[in-house]
Protein backbone atom coordinates (compact mmCIF):
# COMPACT_ATOMS: atom_id res chain seq x y z
CA UNK A 1 0.00 0.00 0.00
CA UNK A 2 2.91 2.36 0.92
CA UNK A 3 4.62 1.40 -2.55
CA UNK A 4 1.44 2.04 -4.45
CA UNK A 5 1.20 5.62 -2.70
CA UNK A 6 4.76 6.00 -3.10
CA UNK A 7 4.44 5.27 -6.96
CA UNK A 8 1.06 7.32 -6.87
CA UNK A 9 3.60 10.39 -5.82
CA UNK A 10 5.81 10.37 -8.04
CA UNK A 11 3.53 10.07 -10.98
CA UNK A 12 1.51 13.35 -9.93
CA UNK A 13 5.05 15.11 -8.97
CA UNK A 14 6.90 13.80 -12.78
CA UNK A 15 3.13 15.04 -14.05
CA UNK A 16 3.16 18.69 -12.32
CA UNK A 17 7.07 18.87 -13.66
CA UNK A 18 6.19 18.40 -16.98
CA UNK A 19 3.02 20.54 -17.01
CA UNK A 20 5.88 22.95 -15.32
CA UNK A 21 8.60 22.65 -18.28
CA UNK A 22 5.74 22.59 -20.91
CA UNK A 23 4.22 25.75 -20.22
CA UNK A 24 7.86 27.33 -19.52
CA UNK A 25 8.33 26.17 -23.33
CA UNK A 26 5.36 27.55 -24.66
CA UNK A 27 5.34 31.08 -22.56
CA UNK A 28 9.29 31.31 -23.75
CA UNK A 29 8.98 30.47 -27.36
CA UNK A 30 6.44 32.68 -27.88
CA UNK A 31 3.12 30.46 -28.62
CA UNK A 32 1.75 31.31 -25.07
CA UNK A 33 3.24 34.79 -24.73
CA UNK A 34 2.18 35.55 -28.45
CA UNK A 35 4.00 38.43 -28.32
CA UNK A 36 7.35 37.40 -30.87
CA UNK A 37 6.28 37.05 -34.84
CA UNK A 38 9.14 34.73 -36.72
CA UNK A 39 7.66 36.18 -39.75
CA UNK A 40 8.16 39.94 -38.72
CA UNK A 41 8.77 42.17 -41.53
CA UNK A 42 11.56 44.52 -39.78
CA UNK A 43 12.40 47.57 -41.08
CA UNK A 44 13.27 48.82 -37.75
CA UNK A 45 16.96 48.99 -39.09
CA UNK A 46 15.53 52.01 -41.02
CA UNK A 47 14.40 53.48 -38.89
CA UNK A 48 17.19 55.64 -37.45
CA UNK A 49 19.69 58.17 -38.66
CA UNK A 50 22.78 59.38 -37.53
CA UNK A 51 22.20 62.22 -35.17
CA UNK A 52 24.39 64.85 -36.56
CA UNK A 53 22.01 64.59 -39.51
CA UNK A 54 19.31 65.84 -37.14
CA UNK A 55 19.32 68.98 -37.38
CA UNK A 56 15.52 70.17 -36.96
CA UNK A 57 13.07 69.84 -33.83
CA UNK A 58 9.68 70.22 -33.45
CA UNK A 59 8.75 73.49 -31.52
CA UNK A 60 4.65 73.98 -31.42
CA UNK A 61 1.91 72.31 -33.09
CA UNK A 62 -2.01 73.40 -34.53
CA UNK A 63 -4.72 70.93 -33.17
CA UNK A 64 -7.57 69.90 -35.82
CA UNK A 65 -9.20 67.43 -33.80
CA UNK A 66 -11.86 65.85 -35.58
CA UNK A 67 -10.72 66.92 -38.75
CA UNK A 68 -8.98 64.74 -42.24
CA UNK A 69 -6.75 67.17 -42.90
CA UNK A 70 -5.77 66.74 -46.45
CA UNK A 71 -3.55 69.87 -47.79
CA UNK A 72 -1.59 72.57 -46.68
CA UNK A 73 -0.10 76.02 -47.72
CA UNK A 74 1.77 79.10 -47.08
CA UNK A 75 0.77 82.74 -48.48
CA UNK A 76 3.47 85.06 -48.93
CA UNK A 77 3.40 86.58 -45.55
CA UNK A 78 3.67 83.37 -44.26
CA UNK A 79 -0.10 83.01 -43.22
CA UNK A 80 -1.15 79.35 -43.13
CA UNK A 81 -3.97 78.33 -45.23
CA UNK A 82 -4.85 74.52 -44.31
CA UNK A 83 -7.47 72.38 -45.65
CA UNK A 84 -9.45 69.36 -44.22
CA UNK A 85 -11.95 67.48 -46.57
CA UNK A 86 -13.95 70.17 -48.36
CA UNK A 87 -13.27 72.62 -45.65
CA UNK A 88 -10.24 75.40 -45.60
CA UNK A 89 -9.37 77.04 -42.46
CA UNK A 90 -7.35 80.38 -42.20
CA UNK A 91 -4.87 79.95 -39.31
CA UNK A 92 -3.74 83.74 -37.81
CA UNK A 93 -0.41 84.45 -36.22
CA UNK A 94 -1.67 83.19 -32.72
CA UNK A 95 -2.43 79.69 -34.51
CA UNK A 96 -5.95 80.29 -34.25
CA UNK A 97 -7.75 78.59 -37.18
CA UNK A 98 -10.80 80.65 -38.65
CA UNK A 99 -12.92 78.28 -41.55
CA UNK A 100 -12.77 80.28 -44.32
CA UNK A 101 -14.01 78.70 -47.85
CA UNK A 102 -16.18 75.81 -47.60
CA UNK A 103 -15.64 73.57 -51.53
CA UNK A 104 -18.11 71.12 -52.72
CA UNK A 105 -16.02 68.38 -53.54
CA UNK A 106 -12.62 67.29 -51.30
CA UNK A 107 -9.50 69.54 -51.42
CA UNK A 108 -6.77 67.45 -52.42
CA UNK A 109 -4.14 70.17 -53.34
CA UNK A 110 -3.55 74.02 -52.37
CA UNK A 111 -1.41 77.04 -53.56
CA UNK A 112 -1.04 80.28 -53.36
CA UNK A 113 1.17 83.21 -55.09
CA UNK A 114 2.66 86.44 -54.61
CA UNK A 115 -0.20 88.47 -54.96
CA UNK A 116 -2.41 86.14 -51.96
CA UNK A 117 -4.74 84.39 -54.60
CA UNK A 118 -5.78 80.75 -53.40
CA UNK A 119 -5.54 77.70 -56.02
CA UNK A 120 -7.37 75.22 -54.82
CA UNK A 121 -7.35 71.33 -56.30
CA UNK A 122 -10.60 69.52 -56.56
CA UNK A 123 -10.14 65.61 -58.01
CA UNK A 124 -10.50 67.57 -61.41
CA UNK A 125 -11.01 71.60 -61.20
CA UNK A 126 -8.80 74.09 -60.03
CA UNK A 127 -10.32 76.87 -58.34
CA UNK A 128 -8.97 80.29 -57.88
CA UNK A 129 -9.97 83.02 -55.12
CA UNK A 130 -9.27 86.31 -53.81
CA UNK A 131 -7.85 86.52 -50.70
CA UNK A 132 -11.41 88.18 -49.26
CA UNK A 133 -12.82 84.77 -50.66
CA UNK A 134 -14.63 85.51 -53.37
CA UNK A 135 -14.06 82.82 -56.65
CA UNK A 136 -12.00 84.36 -59.25
CA UNK A 137 -11.83 81.42 -61.74
CA UNK A 138 -12.33 77.64 -62.17
CA UNK A 139 -10.27 75.94 -64.51
CA UNK A 140 -11.68 72.47 -65.74
CA UNK A 141 -9.65 71.41 -68.90
CA UNK A 142 -8.60 68.05 -67.37
CA UNK A 143 -9.16 64.93 -68.72
CA UNK A 144 -11.46 62.55 -67.56
CA UNK A 145 -9.44 60.42 -65.32
CA UNK A 146 -7.56 63.53 -63.53
CA UNK A 147 -6.78 63.47 -60.40
CA UNK A 148 -4.99 66.22 -59.39
CA UNK A 149 -2.34 65.85 -56.37
CA UNK A 150 -0.34 69.19 -56.78
CA UNK A 151 -0.32 72.91 -57.64
CA UNK A 152 3.01 75.23 -58.03
CA UNK A 153 2.30 79.07 -59.00
CA UNK A 154 4.91 80.90 -61.01
CA UNK A 155 5.28 84.75 -61.55
CA UNK A 156 2.59 84.03 -65.00
CA UNK A 157 2.32 80.90 -64.98
CA UNK A 158 0.70 77.39 -63.06
CA UNK A 159 2.11 74.06 -62.92
CA UNK A 160 -0.47 71.17 -61.96
CA UNK A 161 0.47 67.55 -61.40
CA UNK A 162 -2.11 65.05 -62.75
CA UNK A 163 -1.74 61.78 -60.81
CA UNK A 164 -4.63 59.97 -63.20
CA UNK A 165 -2.94 61.01 -66.23
CA UNK A 166 0.26 61.09 -65.07
CA UNK A 167 1.30 64.27 -66.75
CA UNK A 168 1.79 67.91 -65.02
CA UNK A 169 -0.34 70.66 -67.03
CA UNK A 170 1.21 73.93 -67.51
CA UNK A 171 -1.40 76.79 -67.62
CA UNK A 172 -0.63 80.10 -67.86
CA UNK A 173 -1.96 82.18 -65.40
CA UNK A 174 -5.25 82.81 -67.14
CA UNK A 175 -6.04 79.51 -66.98
CA UNK A 176 -5.34 78.39 -70.19
CA UNK A 177 -3.73 75.35 -71.13
CA UNK A 178 -0.40 76.17 -72.82
CA UNK A 179 1.39 72.67 -73.00
CA UNK A 180 1.45 68.87 -71.01
CA UNK A 181 4.94 67.86 -68.87
CA UNK A 182 6.22 64.57 -68.74
CA UNK A 183 4.67 62.18 -71.38
CA UNK A 184 7.25 59.32 -72.16
CA UNK A 185 9.21 60.35 -74.79
CA UNK A 186 11.96 57.77 -75.66
CA UNK A 187 13.70 60.37 -78.87
CA UNK A 188 13.82 63.36 -76.11
CA UNK A 189 14.88 61.34 -72.75
CA UNK A 190 11.72 61.59 -71.03
CA UNK A 191 11.31 58.20 -68.64
CA UNK A 192 7.24 59.17 -68.19
CA UNK A 193 5.46 59.06 -64.82
CA UNK A 194 5.84 55.90 -62.83
CA UNK A 195 2.66 56.73 -60.07
CA UNK A 196 1.22 53.45 -58.82
CA UNK A 197 -0.96 55.38 -56.05
CA UNK A 198 -1.91 59.37 -56.03
CA UNK A 199 1.10 60.44 -54.84
CA UNK A 200 2.41 62.99 -57.10
CA UNK A 201 3.79 66.48 -55.95
CA UNK A 202 6.05 69.34 -57.29
CA UNK A 203 7.30 72.70 -56.96
CA UNK A 204 8.21 75.53 -58.92
CA UNK A 205 12.06 76.32 -58.72
CA UNK A 206 13.57 80.18 -58.93
CA UNK A 207 13.99 80.04 -62.49
CA UNK A 208 10.83 79.36 -63.24
CA UNK A 209 11.13 75.65 -64.41
CA UNK A 210 9.58 73.34 -62.51
CA UNK A 211 10.69 69.81 -60.09
CA UNK A 212 8.27 67.11 -60.38
CA UNK A 213 8.84 63.74 -57.98
CA UNK A 214 8.73 60.72 -60.36
CA UNK A 215 7.46 58.52 -57.23
CA UNK A 216 7.43 55.12 -58.47
CA UNK A 217 11.31 55.30 -59.65
CA UNK A 218 11.81 57.53 -56.68
CA UNK A 219 13.70 60.30 -58.43
CA UNK A 220 13.13 64.41 -58.60
CA UNK A 221 12.84 65.70 -62.65
CA UNK A 222 13.52 69.23 -63.58
CA UNK A 223 11.70 69.92 -66.35
CA UNK A 224 11.49 73.66 -68.49
CA UNK A 225 8.68 74.84 -69.80
CA UNK A 226 9.45 73.64 -72.89
CA UNK A 227 8.97 70.29 -71.80
CA UNK A 228 12.44 69.26 -71.92
CA UNK A 229 13.97 67.53 -69.22
CA UNK A 230 17.11 69.48 -67.82
CA UNK A 231 18.20 67.60 -64.56
CA UNK A 232 17.09 64.51 -62.24
CA UNK A 233 18.43 63.20 -59.14
CA UNK A 234 17.20 60.19 -56.87
CA UNK A 235 17.83 56.83 -54.83
CA UNK A 236 16.20 53.87 -54.48
CA UNK A 237 16.65 52.55 -50.54
CA UNK A 238 15.27 52.25 -47.53
CA UNK A 239 18.66 53.46 -45.63
CA UNK A 240 18.13 57.29 -44.82
CA UNK A 241 19.59 58.80 -47.91
CA UNK A 242 16.91 57.14 -49.98
CA UNK A 243 13.44 56.74 -50.61
CA UNK A 244 11.52 53.58 -51.22
CA UNK A 245 8.54 51.67 -51.78
CA UNK A 246 5.98 52.17 -54.80
CA UNK A 247 5.43 56.14 -54.17
CA UNK A 248 8.26 58.17 -52.19
CA UNK A 249 8.44 60.82 -51.77
CA UNK A 250 4.45 61.84 -51.23
CA UNK A 251 5.16 64.95 -50.55
CA UNK A 252 7.91 67.67 -51.18
CA UNK A 253 8.46 71.54 -50.71
CA UNK A 254 11.05 73.98 -50.97
CA UNK A 255 13.42 76.05 -48.39
CA UNK A 256 13.95 79.75 -49.48
CA UNK A 257 17.51 78.20 -50.05
CA UNK A 258 16.31 75.99 -52.77
CA UNK A 259 16.40 72.90 -51.12
CA UNK A 260 14.22 70.03 -51.30
CA UNK A 261 11.93 68.76 -47.78
CA UNK A 262 10.58 65.55 -48.39
CA UNK A 263 8.11 63.58 -47.00
CA UNK A 264 7.52 59.83 -47.16
CA UNK A 265 5.16 57.06 -46.35
CA UNK A 266 5.77 53.27 -45.47
CA UNK A 267 8.88 54.72 -43.45
CA UNK A 268 7.45 58.03 -41.94
CA UNK A 269 10.25 60.38 -42.69
CA UNK A 270 10.95 63.89 -43.33
CA UNK A 271 14.16 65.04 -44.66
CA UNK A 272 16.53 67.87 -46.54
CA UNK A 273 18.20 67.84 -49.58
CA UNK A 274 20.63 69.88 -51.46
CA UNK A 275 19.50 71.09 -54.71
CA UNK A 276 21.21 68.70 -56.38
CA UNK A 277 20.26 65.83 -53.99
CA UNK A 278 22.69 65.40 -51.52
CA UNK A 279 20.91 64.51 -48.04
CA UNK A 280 21.52 67.44 -45.86
CA UNK A 281 19.60 67.20 -42.59
CA UNK A 282 16.92 65.16 -41.53
CA UNK A 283 13.97 66.68 -39.35
CA UNK A 284 11.75 64.01 -38.48
CA UNK A 285 12.03 60.24 -38.37
CA UNK A 286 9.23 57.69 -37.72
CA UNK A 287 9.12 56.90 -34.01
CA UNK A 288 8.01 60.86 -34.52
CA UNK A 289 5.18 59.61 -36.45
CA UNK A 290 2.10 57.04 -36.05
CA UNK A 291 3.32 54.04 -37.76
CA UNK A 292 1.48 53.90 -41.55
CA UNK A 293 0.56 57.45 -41.63
CA UNK A 294 0.33 58.85 -45.00
CA UNK A 295 0.08 62.17 -46.69
CA UNK A 296 2.55 64.13 -44.62
CA UNK A 297 2.14 67.52 -47.59
CA UNK A 298 4.48 70.37 -46.03
CA UNK A 299 5.32 73.91 -46.57
CA UNK A 300 8.15 75.83 -46.11
CA UNK A 301 7.84 79.47 -44.87
CA UNK A 302 10.18 82.22 -45.76
CA UNK A 303 12.08 81.79 -42.68
CA UNK A 304 12.57 77.80 -43.59
CA UNK A 305 10.96 76.64 -41.01
CA UNK A 306 8.92 73.74 -41.86
CA UNK A 307 5.47 72.81 -41.16
CA UNK A 308 4.03 68.98 -41.83
CA UNK A 309 0.68 68.27 -42.42
CA UNK A 310 -0.01 65.22 -39.81
CA UNK A 311 -3.58 63.48 -40.59
CA UNK A 312 -3.21 60.77 -38.54
CA UNK A 313 -2.36 63.11 -34.82
CA UNK A 314 -5.13 65.48 -36.59
CA UNK A 315 -2.53 68.42 -36.46
CA UNK A 316 -0.07 70.68 -38.22
CA UNK A 317 3.28 70.13 -36.72
CA UNK A 318 6.42 72.98 -37.19
CA UNK A 319 9.41 71.70 -36.98
CA UNK A 320 12.18 74.73 -36.85
CA UNK A 321 16.07 74.32 -36.68
CA UNK A 322 17.84 73.70 -33.63
CA UNK A 323 20.64 76.18 -32.13
CA UNK A 324 23.99 74.99 -32.91
CA UNK A 325 25.62 74.68 -29.55
CA UNK B 1 -0.04 69.37 -52.80
CA UNK B 2 -2.28 66.04 -51.54
CA UNK B 3 -3.29 64.18 -49.33
CA UNK B 4 -4.74 60.81 -50.67
CA UNK B 5 -5.39 59.41 -47.02
CA UNK B 6 -8.71 61.31 -47.25
CA UNK B 7 -9.85 59.78 -50.80
CA UNK B 8 -12.66 57.29 -50.39
CA UNK B 9 -11.71 53.84 -51.25
CA UNK B 10 -14.36 54.26 -54.20
CA UNK B 11 -11.80 56.72 -55.96
CA UNK B 12 -8.44 55.20 -55.02
CA UNK B 13 -9.68 52.27 -56.69
CA UNK B 14 -11.14 54.18 -59.49
CA UNK B 15 -7.34 55.45 -59.66
CA UNK B 16 -6.05 52.46 -60.40
CA UNK B 17 -8.63 51.24 -62.66
CA UNK B 18 -8.02 54.22 -65.22
CA UNK B 19 -4.44 53.33 -64.63
CA UNK B 20 -2.47 51.55 -67.51
CA UNK B 21 -1.75 48.76 -65.65
CA UNK B 22 -4.94 47.58 -64.58
CA UNK B 23 -5.25 45.95 -68.20
CA UNK B 24 -3.81 43.71 -66.35
CA UNK B 25 -5.86 42.65 -63.38
CA UNK B 26 -6.96 39.17 -64.83
CA UNK B 27 -5.97 37.46 -61.30
CA UNK B 28 -8.52 38.20 -58.99
CA UNK B 29 -11.43 35.93 -61.05
CA UNK B 30 -9.39 33.29 -60.22
CA UNK B 31 -9.86 33.72 -56.95
CA UNK B 32 -13.28 34.54 -56.91
CA UNK B 33 -14.15 31.11 -58.37
CA UNK B 34 -12.47 29.27 -55.83
CA UNK B 35 -13.77 26.00 -54.46
CA UNK B 36 -15.69 25.75 -51.64
CA UNK B 37 -15.49 21.92 -50.71
CA UNK B 38 -15.63 20.39 -47.48
CA UNK B 39 -16.75 24.11 -45.45
CA UNK B 40 -20.12 23.86 -47.19
CA UNK B 41 -21.35 21.18 -45.00
CA UNK B 42 -22.97 23.89 -42.65
CA UNK B 43 -23.87 27.03 -44.10
CA UNK B 44 -21.53 29.13 -42.22
CA UNK B 45 -17.45 29.45 -42.87
CA UNK B 46 -14.83 31.62 -41.16
CA UNK B 47 -13.16 34.43 -43.38
CA UNK B 48 -10.51 37.25 -42.26
CA UNK B 49 -11.01 40.40 -43.01
CA UNK B 50 -7.82 42.13 -44.43
CA UNK B 51 -8.64 45.39 -43.37
CA UNK B 52 -8.56 44.26 -39.67
CA UNK B 53 -5.45 41.79 -40.08
CA UNK B 54 -2.59 43.45 -38.78
CA UNK B 55 -0.02 40.48 -40.12
CA UNK B 56 0.85 38.71 -37.36
CA UNK B 57 2.03 35.67 -38.20
CA UNK B 58 -0.51 33.45 -36.21
CA UNK B 59 -2.32 32.35 -39.19
CA UNK B 60 0.84 30.69 -40.52
CA UNK B 61 1.32 29.08 -37.04
CA UNK B 62 -1.71 28.66 -35.80
CA UNK B 63 -4.03 26.56 -37.87
CA UNK B 64 -5.42 22.61 -37.15
CA UNK B 65 -3.89 21.97 -40.26
CA UNK B 66 -0.12 21.14 -41.28
CA UNK B 67 -0.33 23.57 -44.09
CA UNK B 68 -2.08 26.53 -43.32
CA UNK B 69 -5.92 27.13 -44.70
CA UNK B 70 -5.02 31.04 -44.72
CA UNK B 71 -3.10 31.69 -47.95
CA UNK B 72 -2.12 34.99 -49.59
CA UNK B 73 -4.42 36.19 -52.33
CA UNK B 74 -3.34 39.10 -54.92
CA UNK B 75 -5.80 41.82 -55.96
CA UNK B 76 -3.92 42.66 -59.12
CA UNK B 77 -5.59 45.55 -60.14
CA UNK B 78 -4.88 47.23 -56.78
CA UNK B 79 -1.30 46.77 -57.85
CA UNK B 80 1.32 49.48 -58.72
CA UNK B 81 3.50 46.76 -60.53
CA UNK B 82 6.11 48.28 -58.94
CA UNK B 83 9.53 47.40 -59.28
CA UNK B 84 10.44 48.01 -55.91
CA UNK B 85 7.82 45.44 -54.24
CA UNK B 86 7.80 45.90 -50.77
CA UNK B 87 5.62 42.45 -50.35
CA UNK B 88 8.57 41.13 -53.07
CA UNK B 89 11.85 42.52 -51.75
CA UNK B 90 13.58 42.29 -48.53
CA UNK B 91 13.94 45.34 -47.13
CA UNK B 92 18.03 45.57 -47.08
CA UNK B 93 17.67 43.72 -50.36
CA UNK B 94 21.23 44.75 -52.38
CA UNK B 95 19.33 44.41 -56.03
CA UNK B 96 15.96 44.73 -56.93
CA UNK B 97 15.80 41.10 -58.72
CA UNK B 98 14.92 37.76 -58.27
CA UNK B 99 18.48 36.23 -56.33
CA UNK B 100 16.88 34.01 -53.73
CA UNK B 101 18.40 35.94 -50.83
CA UNK B 102 17.31 39.24 -51.39
CA UNK B 103 13.40 38.27 -51.91
CA UNK B 104 11.06 38.29 -48.88
CA UNK B 105 8.97 35.29 -49.01
CA UNK B 106 10.25 32.76 -46.36
CA UNK B 107 9.49 29.92 -48.86
CA UNK B 108 10.14 31.84 -52.41
CA UNK B 109 5.82 31.71 -53.30
CA UNK B 110 6.17 35.10 -54.72
CA UNK B 111 7.04 34.94 -58.67
CA UNK B 112 7.85 38.17 -60.77
CA UNK B 113 7.90 38.71 -63.80
CA UNK B 114 8.73 41.73 -65.92
CA UNK B 115 6.01 43.66 -67.73
CA UNK B 116 7.35 46.32 -69.52
CA UNK B 117 9.87 49.38 -67.82
CA UNK B 118 9.37 49.79 -65.55
CA UNK B 119 6.32 47.76 -64.20
CA UNK B 120 6.68 43.80 -63.01
CA UNK B 121 3.47 41.41 -61.97
CA UNK B 122 3.60 39.44 -58.93
CA UNK B 123 2.00 35.99 -58.78
CA UNK B 124 1.78 34.03 -55.57
CA UNK B 125 2.09 30.37 -55.65
CA UNK B 126 -0.31 28.73 -53.55
CA UNK B 127 1.45 25.55 -53.37
CA UNK B 128 4.42 27.34 -51.95
CA UNK B 129 2.32 30.45 -49.46
CA UNK B 130 2.04 29.56 -45.69
CA UNK B 131 0.07 32.53 -45.14
CA UNK B 132 2.91 34.31 -42.73
CA UNK B 133 1.68 37.09 -43.80
CA UNK B 134 5.05 39.07 -44.22
CA UNK B 135 4.66 40.23 -47.88
CA UNK B 136 1.02 41.34 -46.58
CA UNK B 137 2.82 43.78 -44.15
CA UNK B 138 5.55 45.23 -46.69
CA UNK B 139 3.17 45.47 -49.73
CA UNK B 140 0.87 47.68 -46.89
CA UNK B 141 3.72 49.86 -46.14
CA UNK B 142 5.19 50.73 -48.86
CA UNK B 143 2.60 49.85 -51.69
CA UNK B 144 -0.59 49.91 -52.26
CA UNK B 145 -2.13 46.94 -49.91
CA UNK B 146 -2.93 44.46 -53.16
CA UNK B 147 -1.17 41.30 -51.52
CA UNK B 148 -3.72 40.17 -47.94
CA UNK B 149 -4.57 37.30 -46.77
CA UNK B 150 -8.02 34.73 -46.98
CA UNK B 151 -8.90 31.60 -45.66
CA UNK B 152 -8.62 29.08 -48.60
CA UNK B 153 -12.30 26.89 -48.49
CA UNK B 154 -10.59 24.37 -50.53
CA UNK B 155 -8.44 23.48 -47.45
CA UNK B 156 -10.37 24.55 -44.42
CA UNK B 157 -11.83 21.73 -42.84
CA UNK B 158 -14.07 24.83 -40.82
CA UNK B 159 -13.57 24.06 -37.40
CA UNK B 160 -16.44 24.77 -34.64
CA UNK B 161 -13.30 26.74 -32.83
CA UNK B 162 -10.76 28.06 -35.47
CA UNK B 163 -7.67 27.90 -34.06
CA UNK B 164 -6.34 31.09 -35.42
CA UNK B 165 -9.74 33.14 -34.62
CA UNK B 166 -9.27 32.24 -31.31
CA UNK B 167 -5.60 33.67 -31.41
CA UNK B 168 -6.55 36.69 -34.04
CA UNK B 169 -5.15 39.79 -32.17
CA UNK B 170 -6.65 41.91 -34.57
CA UNK B 171 -9.88 40.09 -34.09
CA UNK B 172 -9.99 39.77 -38.12
CA UNK B 173 -11.91 36.28 -38.05
CA UNK B 174 -15.60 35.89 -38.52
CA UNK B 175 -18.34 33.39 -39.73
CA UNK B 176 -19.41 34.38 -43.53
CA UNK B 177 -22.44 32.48 -45.32
CA UNK B 178 -21.06 29.65 -47.39
CA UNK B 179 -21.77 31.77 -50.68
CA UNK B 180 -20.30 34.97 -49.39
CA UNK B 181 -17.06 32.99 -48.57
CA UNK B 182 -14.75 35.76 -49.54
CA UNK B 183 -13.33 39.14 -48.12
CA UNK B 184 -11.79 40.66 -51.54
CA UNK B 185 -10.04 43.51 -52.28
CA UNK B 186 -10.38 45.36 -55.78
CA UNK B 187 -13.03 45.18 -58.29
CA UNK B 188 -14.68 42.11 -57.62
CA UNK B 189 -14.44 42.77 -53.89
CA UNK B 190 -16.16 45.22 -50.56
CA UNK B 191 -13.35 46.83 -49.90
S1 LIG C 1 -4.08 35.89 -36.99
FE1 LIG C 1 -5.29 37.72 -37.53
S2 LIG C 1 -3.84 39.46 -37.43
FE2 LIG C 1 -2.62 37.55 -37.44
S3 LIG C 1 -2.08 37.25 -39.61
FE3 LIG C 1 -3.99 36.07 -39.24
S4 LIG C 1 -5.68 37.48 -39.72
FE4 LIG C 1 -3.82 38.70 -39.55
S1 LIG D 1 5.44 36.05 -47.64
FE1 LIG D 1 4.16 34.58 -46.48
S2 LIG D 1 2.04 35.16 -47.02
FE2 LIG D 1 3.38 36.12 -48.54
S3 LIG D 1 3.46 34.66 -50.25
FE3 LIG D 1 5.21 34.20 -48.93
S4 LIG D 1 4.46 32.61 -47.52
FE4 LIG D 1 2.65 33.55 -48.48
S1 LIG E 1 -11.18 26.82 -39.31
FE1 LIG E 1 -9.62 25.29 -38.84
S2 LIG E 1 -8.74 24.72 -40.82
FE2 LIG E 1 -9.88 26.62 -41.13
S3 LIG E 1 -8.37 28.27 -40.88
FE3 LIG E 1 -9.31 27.95 -38.86
S4 LIG E 1 -7.96 26.46 -37.84
FE4 LIG E 1 -7.46 26.40 -40.05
Amino acid sequence: MQNRNHIFSSITLIAAVGLLIFYGFTIFSGRSGRDENPFEYDVDSFKGADSSLIHYAEVQSIDFEGKKLTALTLNFKDELIVAAGREIFRIDSMFQSSLWITTQYPVRCLATDIEGLVYVGLENIVLVYHPDGSKQAEWDDFPRQAILTSIAVGDSHVYVADAGSRVVHYFNNSGKLITRLGEKDPVRNIPGFVIPSPYFDLCIAKNGSVWVVNPGRHTFENYLPSGDLVAQWGKTSMRIDGFSGCCNPTHIAMTPQGEFVTSEKGLERIKVYSPAGQLLSVVALPEQFDEGTVGLDLAVDSKGVIYVLDPSRERIRIFGKKEVS
Amino acid sequence: MENPSNNSKVTRRRFMRDSVRSVLALGIGAVSGLLIGRSTKQNIVWQLDPEKCVQCGRCATDCVLDESAVKCVHAYDVCGYCELCGGYSKPDAHELDTAAENQLCPTGAIQRSFIEDPYFEYTINEKLCIGCAKCVKGCGSFGNGSLYLQVRHDRCVNCNDCAIARNCPGEAFSRMPSDRPYLLKGEQGLT
